[in-house]
């Protein structure tokens, strides 16, 4: 059994994509906390950013504004648990067009979204 | 990939040696192929019932504003925990992945503590919420009738989430008895099982990014 090699670990953010870009995740041991703790804290932020945004555009007005915001933000924050803490930017492909199976769904959703938008009147 | 192949990589799964190299999947084991297809299907689910939700909402005329009636700043806090909890998660992972049986009882253990504080606030949210008489079968707010679907829709959808949190807390604490025994810290791969609760844990998390949005902010 291979005893992990414990002397590579380094302490550089997202230094470790060329070693990672094979999904050679199991072997390679560099250590990831430093990314970790950044994308916490751009998550932290994003979260407080997202409180805001509701009151900045309450006015029925902006309302779609106020919308296409909070699913932006959503959509990073999620792509970010993704890609970091699930490890999908390291993964090969065919696992990552697995992790986006669901994402159809969201094309559906806007399918149908777009079918509301441009029906014609009284149809 | 040969039987021979196979064999090795189904061996490797269960032991502590290291996965045979997949030409599409690389170095992933096959318990890791598993979880990512159940996430993917359990994301459908998840799916399915924000469509719903959005349909139903977006087609009513008298849909009350969900930041009136829910509790943004308690969410958003509920938001921030688990949120920390995915941090606690992947320094788990990192140190079983590092043979460090205390870091990685440590972080296991906090993990739980987070899913049990969201829990906690879900509880304390539902016994509020229902108190003022929003429902799973009807609405009222203030004493006046509301759609009743708003109150269904939330259980449905917060509720089908919180089960998860529950189901998550319950793995994790498996993992942590086992963890305690340092099933997970000698080395290879047999740091597998806590990255593999740690990918439904983050899916968790990352789901509820997306229900905090729909359900409460929008």
């Amino acid at each position: 059994m291979n005893e992990p090699d414990l002397t590579t670990h380094r302490a550089i953010p997202m230094a470790s994509d060329a070693a990672h870009a094979a999904g050679n995740d199991v072997d390679d041991h560099t250590s990831h906390v430093p990314t970790y703790v950044t994308i916490f804290l751009v998550l932290g932020f994003l979260t407080i950013l997202e409180i805001f945004v509701p009151d900045i555009y309450s006015a029925e007005w902006n309302k779609t504004t106020k919308m296409l915001l909070l699913c932006l933000l959503a959509v990073v924050k999620a792509t970010l648990v993704g890609l970091y803490f699930m490890h999908l930017k390291w993964e090969r492909p065919w696992l990552k067009w697995i992790a986006l199976m669901p994402a159809y769904m969201a094309v559906f959703t806007i399918l149908l979204m777009l079918e509301t938008v441009f029906r014609a009147p009284g149809a | 990939m040969t039987t021979a192949d196979l064999a090795h990589a189904a061996h490797a799964d269960h032991g502590h040696d290291e996965p045979a190299e997949d030409p599409h999947f690389g170095k992933a084991t096959g318990g890791k192929i598993a979880m990512w297809m159940f996430i993917a299907q359990d994301g459908m689910s998840f799916g399915g019932l924000l469509l719903a939700y959005g349909l139903l909402r977006f087609s009513s005329v008298d849909w009350p504003q969900p930041s009136d009636i829910l509790g943004i700043p308690l969410t958003a806090f509920a938001t921030f925990v688990l949120i920390c909890s995915s941090l606690t998660m992947v320094m788990a992972v990192e140190g079983a992945k590092n043979r460090d049986q205390g870091a990685l009882t440590k972080w296991l253990g906090l993990t739980i503590f987070g899913g049990l504080i969201f829990l906690g606030i879900q509880v304390y949210e539902y016994s509020a919420l229902v108190h003022e008489g929003i429902t799973f079968a009807t609405s009222t707010w203030e004493g006046v009738p509301i759609n009743d679907r708003f109150g269904s829709t939330f259980y449905a959808v917060t509720g089908f989430h919180g089960m998860h949190v529950f189901s998550g807390v319950v793995y994790l604490i498996c993992i942590l008895l086992k963890a305690m025994r340092g099933e997970y810290t000698q080395g290879g791969n047999s740091y597998s099982p806590v990255e593999l609760v740690g990918l439904f844990w983050h899916f968790v998390d990352l789901v509820w990014i997306l229900v905090f949005t729909f359900i409460y902010l929008l």
